[in-house]
């Protein structure tokens, strides 16, 4: 064993010494053999000749000696990749279109599974987290993730057999006062089990125990690691001491791990990541249906054993039963089971396969690209490999070189592909909606690398094997009779270049119409008018702490004082406010009685949006008046129970009737109808879109502040400049009024706008780009195939020139040729892509999946694009002198 | 008299056999085998260096420079230990094969 190792790699190292050895013994034995015949009488020149005849192939006996050795694959090997290297120099332009064409699909392929990987597959910062749920309320057909009652909760918790422990939360912001500049953070209040159902232990402290549960004992906060670095100086002595929340004194037990949050975004009332975690013990009150409403995020573990299925029917019989015992307030409620996983990755999940799918159409057609060229390659020297199959080479020996050639290639493409990849997940991060998202873990790591090298052997491999296969089973004899023409091997490379030209044609008006119908739909929606005059307009939020402001009329006083202030400083040309903005996330619903129609139970009422508005509001915002007036003067100072409706409340629900003078009660401050004065309908508005350009408005109605005092309002100054430019100044009174009070969320109404469309425009633009990339390289594919045809044929057009036929006869036939082969895979392409098109059902926006115009408009430039392609090797042809192309040979 | 080429995998043996008696050259083994078998046997001089360099790294035969008879640098093969007890073991075989072969010849 050892010897036989040591001889193939002496022969390997020593080739040379080995080699000279061998040529000395063979030529002894020779003239050994010679010498034998010229004793028996024949002359010296006839001994050699026959001596040699005799022996057999030399070279043979040479080859079959080395493989007798047995160094010969590793030895081939690497001749074979020497003379790959050679062969691929020697051609500069087809190795730097092939490696560019691989690098491109490569690189876009692993870029996009890098973001897929962490967003879909990466573990999460819990433990075992595909055991962890979420449990929502849901609304059969209309909310499917709506948040959680607190006697809901409870009610789940005693009953259920398949959650091992649940947990409930919800967020808010609070004021961080003393120690430096007041602050508003993002706090999570969290029932006291929280950190020990996610499986999560503190880096510092001890964390919550069971004990901070109790009444009394729930003053302790966790810090997450982010804000104890950036606030903290990450400084370990911060464990034990106290922090001010909204003025109560809290002692900091613990600081959770690194990379730790917990967000989501469909229960957020925050719509930002938590800063801080405080315990929250159910108040006795909230035991009761008739005191709350549905505001908390709820997780649960499995029970081991238990799937995500069981649950969801056992939840849905809980629901169900509670619904029965408690129908004013649970009629209708369901229950709805989501694992974690599913609910984080949400909303993007259908456009991350999309983009998965598209890219995986690119790298297609790079390697039919790819493949195309290495054929025609192959076409180039097939008298080469005529010749080599002649003389001895076996037809696995040319097979296998070819092979080593491709698999060369796509090793040079994918090491260039690795590099964008590398660069694309950068540009991915960097064009990242904000929020969205943590894309901030994406990272270049080893399944990415696997991803890379396995995508890149498997093109070596698929586009390899094809020429090898046909090369291998050229007929030598034909093809060096035939000069390489019309030899079997040609046929079957013509019909394989036109199957790919046909694939790429097909593929690429796939991935033109999905991102033309992206781009469509993109348009229409950032084209769709918000209700309002989104420019020129700053936000900010502020946050007054109710221990401070305990009242409403302090509230209502601090908020009367301020907006004044802010309207005359330099440059704002009014202030007003609200207590949910458009754009800035959910906002307070809830059902509405018009006191014409009948007493119904509060579930069966229908729904409005309730927004608590500040003075001048609809003018500063220029939602048009539809009808009636605005708030006067003094209905904006005391409550005096009047309200605005917009156009979709008045169509919705009171179509056929005059709505001014009509009196409503809104179910805003209590469960009961006696709780809420009802309130008489002023004024109608239009329609202003809360969540997003592609969610028409909703049935809404506005109170002026004293109808409804919040503790929290967003402040909205209309400028005459930029602006972002008056936020000092704005501070600036903001905190000669409460020096301890914190303007929080500043941002311009054009940014909320323009992140509301981030992860539209995110999708088009991806899918845009490789639509671009597809249709580059599908061009660049008919182009070689036509173009290698017409080299093909010189001699032929030169006879047709020659016997009479006019150039545009010429012209036409090649351009005939490409247009076939163009529109055969532009029809099959249009089948594939009405049939693919509605997995971008939830993405498009006003257009439906087989919109015509937009399937007729790739179709059409594709079309172009290809007869271009088509049109320059055309041309050449019908430049073709008939006397030299007849020489041509 | 007609010559018959070695039978697949007999080479080896003979091979062995030969250098059982003295270290040879290429040649010399080719020649002796002819002339043993009363130039019967053929043996194809292209085989018969792959065979050679295949039991050098069985390691049943060593080669070793020397010098021919006619005074010229010669490549001489010889047994190993192992070698001789290798042509034991394929002697024995043979010995078998041939003689299941003659009984099924005399016997059909």
């Amino acid at each position: 064993m050892f010897k036989d190792l040591w001889f193939r790699l002496r022969a390997l190292f020593r080739r040379k010494s080995v080699e000279t050895e061998l040529d000395e013994e063979l030529r002894f034995h020779l003239e050994r053999q010679a010498e034998k015949y010229v004793r028996a009488g024949l002359d010296r020149e006839e001994a050699r000749h026959r001596a040699r005849l005799e022996f057999g192939g030399y070279e043979q006996v040479k080859e079959e000696y080395r493989d007798a050795r047995g160094v010969s694959l590793i030895e081939t090997l690497a001749r074979d990749v020497r003379y790959g290297f050679r062969a691929l120099r020697s051609n500069p332009g087809f190795s730097t279109v092939a490696i560019l064409t691989l690098a491109l699909g490569i690189g876009a392929n692993t870029a996009i599974f890098s973001v897929i990987d962490s967003v879909l597959l990466r573990r999460l910062p819990y433990a075992d987290p595909d055991r962890l749920v979420m449990v929502w309320e849901s609304l059969p057909g209309r909310n499917p993730h709506n948040t959680v009652s607190p006697p809901d909760f409870l009610d789940w918790g005693s009953r259920n057999s398949v959650f091992s422990g649940m947990a409930a939360l919800f967020d808010q912001r609070a004021n961080l006062t003393g120690n430096g500049q007041p602050q508003e953070v993002v706090l999570q209040d969290v029932t006291a089990n929280f950190f020990s159902i996610l499986g999560v232990n503190p880096i510092l402290g001890t964390g919550f125990t069971a004990e901070n549960g109790q009444p009394g004992h729930d003053d302790v906060l966790v810090l997450s690691c982010g804000f104890w670095k950036e606030r903290y100086g990450g400084d370990s002595s911060i464990i034990g001491k106290t922090i001010t929340l909204n003025g109560h004194p809290l002692m900091v037990v613990g600081v959770a791990p690194e990379g730790f949050d917990w967000f989501i975004k469909d229960s957020s009332l925050t719509g930002a990541k938590p800063q801080m975690w405080t315990p929250w013990i159910i108040p006795q009150a909230f035991h009761d249906r008739k005191n709350v409403g549905r505001f908390m995020t709820v997780a649960a573990r499995l029970k081991p054993g238990a799937t995500v299925q069981q649950a969801r029917v056992q939840m849905n019989t809980i629901a169900a039963q509670i619904a029965q015992e408690y129908p004013d307030f649970n009629g209708h409620w369901g229950a709805n089971v989501v694992p974690v996983r599913e609910q984080i990755s949400g909303d993007l999940r259908p456009a991350l396969w999309i983009l998965l799918g598209a890219v995986g159409f690119v790298l297609l057609i790079a390697c039919a690209n790819v493949s195309s060229l290495l054929l025609a390659r192959a076409a180039a020297r097939e008298r080469e490999l005529a010749i080599r199959t002649a003389i001895g080479a076996s037809r696995w020996r040319i097979a296998f070189q070819l092979l080593t050639e491709s698999v060369l290639l796509a090793v040079m493409g994918g090491s260039v592909g690795v590099a964008l990849a590398i660069w694309g997940t950068n540009v991915l991060l960097a064009a990242n909606p904000r929020n969205l998202l943590d894309l901030r873990s994406v990272s270049v790591d080893l399944p990415l690398l696997a991803f890379a090298v396995g995508s890149t052997l498997l093109a070596g491999l698929i586009f390899g094997f094809l020429p090898s296969f046909i090369s291998a089973h050229a007929s030598v004899a034909e093809t060096l009779k035939e000069g390489g023409r019309g030899s079997s091997a040609g046929k079957g490379r013509g019909t394989a270049r036109s199957a790919f030209v046909v694939l790429q044609m097909c593929l690429a008006l796939v991935l033109l119409a999905g991102s033309g119908l992206l781009i469509r739909s993109f348009i229409r929606l950032v084209g769709v008018d918000p209700g309002f005059a989104a420019s020129h307009l700053l936000t900010f939020k502020v946050t007054l702490p109710r221990l401070k402001y305990g009242t409403d009329a302090k509230c209502q006083a601090f908020f009367q004082e301020l907006l004044p202030r802010l309207s005359h400083l330099p440059g704002v040309r009014s202030v007003t406010m609200n207590s949910y903005p458009p754009f800035t996330g959910l906002g307070a619903a809830t059902g509405v009685r018009l006191l014409s129609q009948p007493p119904r139970s509060l579930k069966d009422l229908p729904d409005a949006e309730v927004r608590v508005v500040g003075p001048n509001y609809f003018s500063t915002m220029e939602v048009p008046l539809r009808a009636g007036r605005t708030f006067s003067e003094d209905e904006l100072s005391q409550a005096r129970h009047v309200a605005i409706i917009n156009q979709a409340f008045a169509d919705k629900y009171m179509s056929g009737t005059n709505p001014l003078g009509q009196k409503a009660v809104i179910f805003m401050k209590s469960l009961e109808e006696s709780g809420n004065p009802s309130s008489e309908i002023i004024g109608v508005v239009g329609d202003v879109r809360q969540m997003g350009l592609d969610t028409p408005g909703e049935p809404t109605v506005y109170w002026p502040y004293p109808e409804l005092v919040y503790s929290g309002m967003t402040i909205l100054v209309r400028t005459s400049n930029d602006p972002l430019a008056l936020v000092p100044a704005v501070r600036n009174e903001l905190q000669q009024m409460d020096p301890e009070q914190p303007m929080a969320a500043v941002a311009t109404m054009d940014q909320l706008l323009g992140e509301s469309l981030e992860r539209s425009r995110f999708t088009m633009l991806l899918l845009a780009i490789f639509a671009a990339m597809a249709l580059l390289l599908a061009s660049v594919g008919i182009y070689g195939v036509i173009a290698y045809g017409v080299t093909q044929r010189t001699q032929e057009f030169g006879i047709r020139i020659a016997l009479g036929a006019r150039r545009s006869d010429v012209l036409r036939l090649v351009l005939g040729q490409g247009t076939r082969l163009a529109l055969l895979g532009i029809g099959l392409g249009i089948i594939f892509a009405l049939a693919l098109s509605k997995f971008l059902g939830t993405l498009l926006y006003g257009i439906t999946p087989t919109d015509p115009l937009t399937f007729g408009a790739v179709a059409l430039l594709l079309t172009l694009v290809a007869l271009v392609a088509c049109f320059v090797p055309a041309h050449r042809a019908t430049r073709v002198d008939p006397i030299e192309a007849l020489r041509y040979e | 008299m007609p010559r018959i080429d070695l039978p697949q995998g007999t080479l080896d043996l003979l091979i062995l056999r030969t250098l059982a008696l003295e270290p040879q050259h290429g040649w010399a083994i080719s020649e002796r085998i002819q002339q043993i078998s009363s130039d019967v046997l053929r043996v194809q001089q292209g085989s018969l260096y792959p065979a050679l360099h295949r039991l050098e790294r069985r390691g049943w035969i060593k080669a070793r420079w020397g010098t021919s008879e006619n005074n010229r640098r010669a490549k001489y093969y010889e047994l190993t230990k192992t070698g001789r007890r290798q042509l034991e073991v394929e002697k024995d075989a043979w010995d078998k094969l041939t003689a299941a072969v003659a009984q099924v010849l005399g016997t059909a």
